[in-house]
């Protein structure tokens, strides 16, 4: 799945994206939706050692309800976090359903707490569809569609001009995984 | 030509300065384990360089990516020129810096330092590759004296007869507010040369700028955000802070060069350098005031960047401001002249010049007083990932 995302990339559909990052990032990231202002602050105050208000902290930015893990459960996925590597995906795979059956929780997880892993997002999904790389749709935490996923916004990250790279006080996979989405929702 | 492309083989007169870096490394006390894995690239994004020629009097015509291409000897000699003020910039950086590292108030403040003078190196490693490549045995001397001149701020290797050429560039970076402060206003300044230079008629030279452009906003943000954090955690009064903006916003504003330059209007004439704006810009330029314009330009932003970084501040604190571009000038129609922060003609004796400069800006009274404050949580903590 990864090999081919990389193989197969159009450079001259994926243009037009590129020349629109800064604004399509500025209208996505400022939606009320999005909670900027809650987005930087994790940017913050997520840091290790991981404690449960953090994970509270996380879940009420993404708009999840609390979590019913059992404690073996979250421990299991706070090793997971300290352990994983970016881009490894493969540690998905040692988690338990309650945990795996939810990719956007964990990718939240993932991306507060590491700035290196991308939210699994359903409009980025649709963006990235529209440059032609096509990634499956799912709610499993699956290792090797998650990993497609980040990758191919890893490779738009390596391929995009210099004018796409605004000034910014956000990782820049959360710069084109919000321009994506905005570009997505277009679609 | 493939639209990016990272060089991988280089010509022998380059593998000789890259004996002559690694020496420079040593004598300016940077040690090159610090780089860690980081490796020096030689990178071009043809992509974004343009084939043609796009203002002045050659526009049109097909850019030059060799150097007899270059139709005249004074168009080659301003080229080399621009290339290598802008390579000296670059080594410049890294010798006012690299002592804060051990100073550092997070691991990731020091890791991304450390991250800039990788890059900042990088770039100057670029600037000397165009010289040693494109421009034969002057290029090559060009290159050389890259590695010869320091920033008398150096703390190892200060020279006062050899400077850096350009007065920022030997300024002392003392503290890491000096270093928020740098990599804010003038790294900025940085931006606003290489995207002149990227439209440049020499394709290699506007063929490198995106890659170091690319690089340089992290430069950008790690100053604005460094600057955001201090003003957020509100133990350094913005008052102290405001000194610091003084004076950095001065010499920034210095960078553009003279008013009615015609070095500036030479360099438009041949395409070599533009506009900030040159691809979007819908009106002919004004090639008698071009540095004033770039200028104009780089205060607006700074303006705007104010407004963010003072919308973190804690309540009862003063707002931060850019001063003036008439304050403490040292180039331009201002240079010398008495003003106040506001713009305001100062009215005074020298004595009382001297006190509201002394006032203004950063004293050695302030810079024990930052010492004070650095022995507490004085910015924003921000965890190093990964």
């Amino acid at each position: 799945m990864q090999a081919h995302v990389l193989l197969s990339i159009d450079r001259e559909q994926i243009q037009p994206f590129f020349e629109r990052v800064p604004e399509l990032f500025e209208a996505y990231h400022g939606l009320e939706s999005q909670n900027p202002e809650g987005y930087h602050e994790l940017l913050y105050r997520v840091y290790r050692p991981y404690t449960n208000r953090m994970f509270d902290m996380i879940d009420e930015w993404m708009g999840f309800g609390q979590r019913s893990w059992h404690s073996d459960v979250g421990r299991e996925v706070v090793l997971m976090l300290y352990a994983i590597r970016y881009p490894d995906t493969l540690l998905l795979e040692s988690l338990s359903d309650e945990v795996f059956l939810d990719i956007r929780r964990i990718s939240g997880y993932l991306h507060f707490m590491k700035h290196t892993y991308t939210i699994w997002d359903e409009d980025t999904r649709k963006g990235l569809a529209r440059l032609g790389i096509n990634i499956p749709s799912t709610d499993r935490a699956d290792p090797f569609i998650y990993g497609a996923y980040i990758s191919a916004i890893e490779l738009l990250k390596e391929l995009a001009p210099f004018y796409s790279f605004m000034e910014h006080d956000v990782p820049r996979q959360r710069l084109f995984q919000a321009a994506l989405a905005g570009y997505g929702r277009e679609g | 030509m493939s639209s990016n492309k990272v060089v991988e083989h280089f010509q022998p007169n380059f593998e000789a300065w890259i004996q002559q870096f690694n020496e420079w490394q040593s004598r300016i006390g940077f040690e090159s384990s610090w780089l860690g894995d980081y490796q020096f690239e030689i990178k071009f994004d043809w992509g974004t360089a343009g084939d043609n020629i796009e203002f002045g009097d050659f526009e049109g015509m097909p850019k030059w990516e060799r150097r007899m291409q270059v139709p005249q000897q004074n168009i080659r000699d301003a080229i080399i020129n621009m290339v290598s003020v802008q390579g000296d910039t670059e080594f410049a950086s890294v010798e006012q810096q690299w002592h804060l590292l051990e100073s550092a108030p997070t691991e990731y403040d020091r890791k991304s330092a450390l991250r800039i003078m990788c890059e900042e190196q990088r770039h100057g490693w670029q600037m000397a590759y165009v010289l040693c490549n494109y421009f034969g045995d002057h290029g090559i001397r060009e290159a050389q004296k890259l590695l010869e001149r320091n920033s008398s701020a150096n703390p190892i290797r200060g020279e006062d007869d050899r400077p850096r050429l350009l007065g920022s560039f030997n300024e002392p970076i003392n503290h890491w507010i000096d270093f928020f402060m740098f990599t804010h206003f003038i790294d900025r300044d940085g931006k606003f040369q290489l995207k002149m230079l990227s439209t440049s008629s020499f394709k290699p030279l506007a063929a490198s700028m995106g890659p170091m452009l690319k690089e340089e906003s992290f430069h950008l943000g790690t100053g604005a955000n460094g600057i955001r954090r201090i003003v957020t955690q509100g133990v350094i009064p913005c008052a102290l802070i405001q000194k610091y903006v003084n004076k950095w916003v001065s010499t920034g504003l210095d960078l553009f060069g003279v008013d009615e330059s015609t070095s500036a209007e030479w360099a438009y004439v041949y395409g070599i350098k533009g506009r900030y704006d040159e691809r979007d810009s819908e009106v002919d330029a004004d090639r008698k005031h071009l540095n004033e314009e770039s200028r104009g330009h780089y205060f607006d932003e700074l303006k705007k960047e104010m407004v963010a970084i003072n919308a973190r501040r804690k309540d009862g604190e003063p707002g931060l401001l850019i001063p003036s571009d008439k304050f403490n000038r040292s180039v331009g129609k201002f240079k010398g002249d008495r003003h106040d922060i506001y713009g305001n003609p100062f009215e005074g004796g020298d004595e009382e010049w001297e006190q509201y400069i002394h006032d203004s800006l950063p004293s050695d009274e302030d810079e024990a007083q930052l010492e004070e404050y650095f022995k507490e949580e004085w910015i924003q903590f921000r965890e190093l990932k990964e």
